[in-house]
């Protein structure tokens, strides 16, 4: 799998909001202060302090019954303009995307992927750009018309004016995204092939920890990278000691499926380093491993089914076969000697005796992976190995995922609107679509420059290594220049930290479509909260931002 | 300060819009009904064969969204590229899969692109497979991506080399090449059934006789003034003849377990009936394939041996075939240093091709002997399996005397690697045979010198020879 639902730390994000926005805030107050005294003195002083005194009495004295007006009105503006016409592009989509799609000879799992990600990506490409393009121009349009006027003359407060263009335009949003997922919905249904319907489903999957053991049973932070270029899965060598181990947690009956199995699937991957058995698929075992008692039950080996992924049924009643051997392929299991729940789920926590510290907590079981053919590799992570417990529909996914696109919607609308108070439309709407393709596309690049782990240095750095053809890795002549050269390279660096954390992470929107596609469900704390967080995060600033700049804006300049 | 008024601006934007539709529609417009009258652009374009409709098949979804994406295409096309490469990488095969097929529409007559893809999908993606199965499946859709490719581009000989290349040597020579001949007639995929996947072999046929079709077509292309660009146009041009000498060389490798399985498939034979069928099968392709190698034969010498070819050689532009003999070279060469220059040119281009090789080996494998040591072979080591030492014996007896005479009348094939170790096979079946009861073989025996120049050698020789045994 190409994903690895990992949970969202929100006391970490938190913290770094508090940070980001304190510090802007701080920043705000202090050039404002500083203008303000330079410029009149200490009435200058007198003006700022009464302003912002009005400015919180404007915060807690919003009325419900503005905003909602507001919202109405801007809701009826949007309709006006025709925002509704983007139904015409999604009919014209929809009506011709069967030509791209339905003629795939791919396997029904890849072709439910092919189906879901198109349907949910043309519904947020088509929507984003109408509402960004709505609120970018929603104000600005106002105060060129003057009717802003007749609305800032009656006792309505500009931070109402401010929530009122944005839940307008999120409701336009919605009621458009609500519509789009339901014929969405349908055409799923309608379209995907009959032999792939039942591959619409979501998995509900129980994560463990990976931890790895090398050739030799030491343990290892990884496995074998055997030359992939994306290092996200790692390999264990065949008839070695290698292992790779899942700890899963918090285990009981309720796990097991209603036949009283426990439905272990994995998407091992396979690497030969030399033909072998062609007629068979690379073996592997499980053997299960109570870290209580130590107690080690091995399973009867099985073959991986790459790229496709494999569901093994270990049934509550155990024999054992042979460990780390060829003959148990075909070895008889002994008689059901084992109780899946009660001999290999520890019972009591796992403490180190020196340390004291709960190395496994009690409800644990470990599941250790060998590959059994010599010379040949299973490639695995994280998420490649999880217990499967009964299914959920799959419109409980596609909810999810559509409520995905609706937290980047309002978020877009949150931009939108904040840059449409204090430039014009044209201006906002570059803002705001730099905003969403940055955060989509580059924060990772972003993130590898803060963070110091692009090669070849800052700005200045990469200049002067293209004008002098020097590669990245290249030590660069010691001397004043380049000292100078990086102090200013990482001045800009601390720049970009600000701007790296100020630019909304749209991945976290995308991620219960990614999660979906591959025919999965995420507890909505790692699929939907963190979408939920975020958009929190940036509404709070923004909307005291857009406040602060519809309130300094001097409204008869168009 | 603007001198002009609201009506007069319209009027004004009306006139430059007027005054551009004037050059754009002299140079774009369309030929009358008698193909006169017709703008540069048209012109142009019916005189370079760029239509949409003399390129290929049209495509409508391809074009709206080519109109769709005014000047963006290779902005669009450019993402696409880095997402496939991305998806590639991240295993992501079905997404990569539809990421390809956005890329064509945005490119349909760029034919390195369908080059590229093709070979992706048929040879890169296809490897990352475990499954023989898997690997397959991905093999056919590299070979029908290109197909499609041919028809959108029908001029591209390329394209018809490369869709040859995957029927013939990625289905014939790869490592699965014994898995994926079978399944290219019994295609894995359950919806068919246990028949042919009617997009990729509608005819039923062998791969190569497809692969041969292909390099055929691609050949006809070529031959009417489309460059190909592939490689050296004499080398390119003996795709066609060494299709056919692959299928007679694969039909001696692997036709008679394929076609004895083919016809024992889903049924409950008696031991009696089964050794019927082996002898029915054995008899039929005993012929099948000689004639296969006479066809070859016929091929590389009659077709592809008389096709003349301009050669720049050291600085001489000469006119040659790769079959010609000292006669054909004194006729055309004027002078005795233009005979020389010729001589060495037709050998340094019949090396290249290994052409004197390949007449060899077609000639001598079309001769009846040649057929009847390679089945008598094929029987030794079947009486060999069944444990019937004398009957194996007296096969690789013959076996040995045929190939002696055979490696006498073409020396040349003492090079020729399946030919030595049939021979020394049979050497292994008739020493073993005195072995067994007890007994010295004789010190003398027929490929006695192939077998001790080889004499390094045996102990691979021993391990194919036991491999021959080993369950299919």
């Amino acid at each position: 799998m190409d994903f690895d639902p990992t949970p969202f730390n929100f006391a970490a994000a938190g913290i770094n909001w508090l940070l980001i926005v304190g510090v802007c805030l701080g920043l705000m107050t202090v050039v404002s202060l500083l203008v303000m005294a330079g410029s009149r003195g200490t009435r200058g002083l007198t003006m700022w302090t009464d302003e912002v005194g009005l400015m919180a009495s404007d915060l807690v004295s919003l009325s419900p019954r503005r905003i909602f007006a507001l919202s109405q009105l801007t809701f009826r503006e949007a309709i006006r303009r025709r925002a509704l016409l983007v139904f015409v592009v999604f009919g014209i989509l929809f009506m011709f995307a069967g030509w791209f799609l339905s003629a795939s000879t791919l396997a029904p799992e890849f072709q439910v992927k092919v189906y879901v990600t198109f349907v949910l990506r043309a519904i947020s490409w088509l929507i984003l750009p109408v509402v960004l393009l709505l609120s970018c121009w929603g104000l600005p349009e106002d105060i060129k018309q003057r009717s802003l006027h007749t609305v800032v003359t009656k006792p309505a407060r500009r931070l109402e004016i401010v929530l009122g263009r944005m839940f307008g335009f999120a409701f336009v949003g919605t009621i458009v995204l609500v519509v789009m997922a339901v014929v969405g919905g349908f055409w799923i249904k309608r379209q995907l092939p009959a032999v792939a319907q039942e591959q619409l489903t979501c998995r509900k999957p129980v994560f463990g920890y990976l931890a790895f053991k090398d050739r030799e049973g030491n343990d290892a932070a990884k496995g074998i990278n055997v030359g992939d270029i994306w290092e996200f899965h790692s390999y264990i060598e065949g008839a070695t000691k290698a292992r790779a181990i899942w700890t899963f947690i918090n285990l009981d009956a309720s796990v097991l499926d209603s036949d009283g199995n426990l439905r272990l699937e994995n998407r091992f991957q396979a690497f030969r380093s030399h033909k072998g058995d062609m007629k068979r698929a690379l073996y592997y075992q499980y053997v299960l491993v109570n870290p209580q008692t130590g107690l080690r039950v091995p399973i009867p080996l099985k073959t991986v089914n790459e790229f496709r992924g494999r569901t093994d049924i270990i049934p509550r009643k155990l024999g054992k076969v042979a460990e780390a051997s060829p003959a148990a392929a075909d070895e008889a299991e002994t008689a059901a000697a084992y109780d899946l729940i009660d001999d290999l789920v520890s019972k009591e926590a796992v403490v180190d005796p020196e340390t004291k510290n709960v190395i496994y907590p009690a409800g644990t079981m470990l599941v250790e992976v060998l590959c059994i053919d010599p010379g040949q590799y299973l490639g695995m992570a994280r998420p490649d190995l999880f217990i499967r417990t009964p299914d959920l529909s799959f419109w409980v996914g596609y909810v999810k995922a559509v409520l995905g696109i609706e937290m980047m919607l309002i978020l877009v609308v949150v931009l939108s609107v904040t840059a449409s108070t204090f430039v014009k439309g044209p201006v906002a709407t570059l803002l705001t679509f730099c905003l969403v393709i940055i955060g989509q596309t580059a924060r990772e690049f972003m993130a590898k420059i803060v963070n110091n782990e692009e090669a070849g240095g800052g700005v200045f750095e990469s200049i002067y290594r293209l004008v002098k053809h020097m590669n990245p890795t290249t030590d660069l002549p010691e001397g004043t220049a380049t000292t100078v050269m990086r102090f200013v390279d990482s001045a800009l660096v601390n720049l970009m930290w600000l701007v790296y954390n100020i630019i909304p992470d749209f991945s976290f929107f995308t991620r219960s479509l990614s999660y979906l596609s591959n025919g999965f469900d995420v507890n909505v704390a790692t699929a939907v909260y963190p979408g939920l967080a975020i958009t929190l995060g940036y509404f709070i600033p923004c909307v005291l931002l857009g406040y602060f700049c519809l309130r300094t804006r001097e409204l008869e300049a168009k | 300060m603007n001198r002009f008024n609201s009506q007069q601006r319209k009027f004004l934007y009306l006139g430059g819009i007027l005054l551009l539709l004037i050059p754009i529609i002299s140079l774009g417009m369309p030929a009358d009904s008698k193909g006169e009258a017709a703008g540069v652009i048209a012109r142009q374009r019916q005189e370079y064969d760029l239509g949409e409709s003399d390129l290929g098949k049209i495509d409508p979804s391809s074009a709206a969204m080519n109109l769709v994406l005014l000047g963006l295409r290779g902005v669009a096309a450019n993402v696409l590229w880095v997402q496939a490469e991305e998806q590639k990488n991240h295993k992501d095969w079905a997404a990569m899969r539809a990421t390809t097929e956005s890329i064509i529409r945005l490119q349909p007559h760029y034919v390195k692109v369908w080059e590229y893809n093709g070979w992706n999908l048929a040879y890169n993606v296809s490897v990352e497979w475990d499954a023989v199965s898997d690997r397959y499946f991905w093999v056919k859709e590299g070979g029908k991506f290109l197909q499609e490719g041919v028809n959108r581009n029908r001029n591209s000989s390329d394209l018809l080399w490369h869709t040859g290349r995957i029927y013939g040597p990625k289905i014939g020579l790869s490592d699965e090449a014994r898995f994926f001949r079978r399944f290219f007639r019994a295609d894995p995929n359950p919806i068919y059934e246990g028949n042919v996947d009617p997009e990729f072999n509608p005819t039923d046929e062998d791969n190569y006789l497809v692969a041969k079709e292909w390099f055929t077509r691609a050949n006809d292309i070529e031959g009417q003034g489309n460059r190909q660009t592939i490689m050296d146009r004499s080398i390119f041009r003996s795709y066609p003849a060494r299709s056919q000498l692959d299928y007679a060389s694969a039909l001696q490798k692997y036709g008679f377990n394929e076609e004895y399985d083919r016809r024992a498939a889903n049924t409950k034979l008696t031991e009696e009936q089964q050794a019927a069928m082996q002898l029915e099968v054995r008899d039929k392709l005993r012929e099948q394939t000689r004639t296969a190698w006479e066809q070859g034969f016929k091929d590389w010498t009659q077709s592809y041996g008389q096709e003349e070819y301009t050669v720049d050689y050291r600085g001489d532009i000469l006119r040659i075939r790769m079959e010609m003999t000292e006669e054909a070279i004194k006729d055309l060469a004027k002078t005795p240093t233009d005979y020389r220059k010729i001589a060495d040119a037709v050998m340094a281009y019949q090396n290249m091709t290994n052409y004197r090789y390949w007449r060899t080996r077609a000639l001598c494998e079309a001769e009846p002997d040649t057929a009847e040591a390679h089945w008598l072979l094929f029987a030794a080591v079947e009486e060999y399996r069944k444990q019937n030492f004398e009957k194996a014996h007296e096969h690789a007896t013959r076996v040995m005397a045929l190939l002696e005479e055979i490696f006498k009348k073409y020396p040349e094939l003492e090079i020729e690697e399946d030919m030595v170790e049939d021979g020394i096979t049979a050497v292994i079946i008739w020493q073993n045979f005195y072995r067994f009861n007890g007994e010295r073989p004789p010190t003398d025996f027929p490929l006695k010198r192939i077998y001790d120049e080889r004499a390094t050698q045996l102990p691979e020789y021993e391990r194919k020879f036991n491999r021959r045994f080993l369950p299919y």
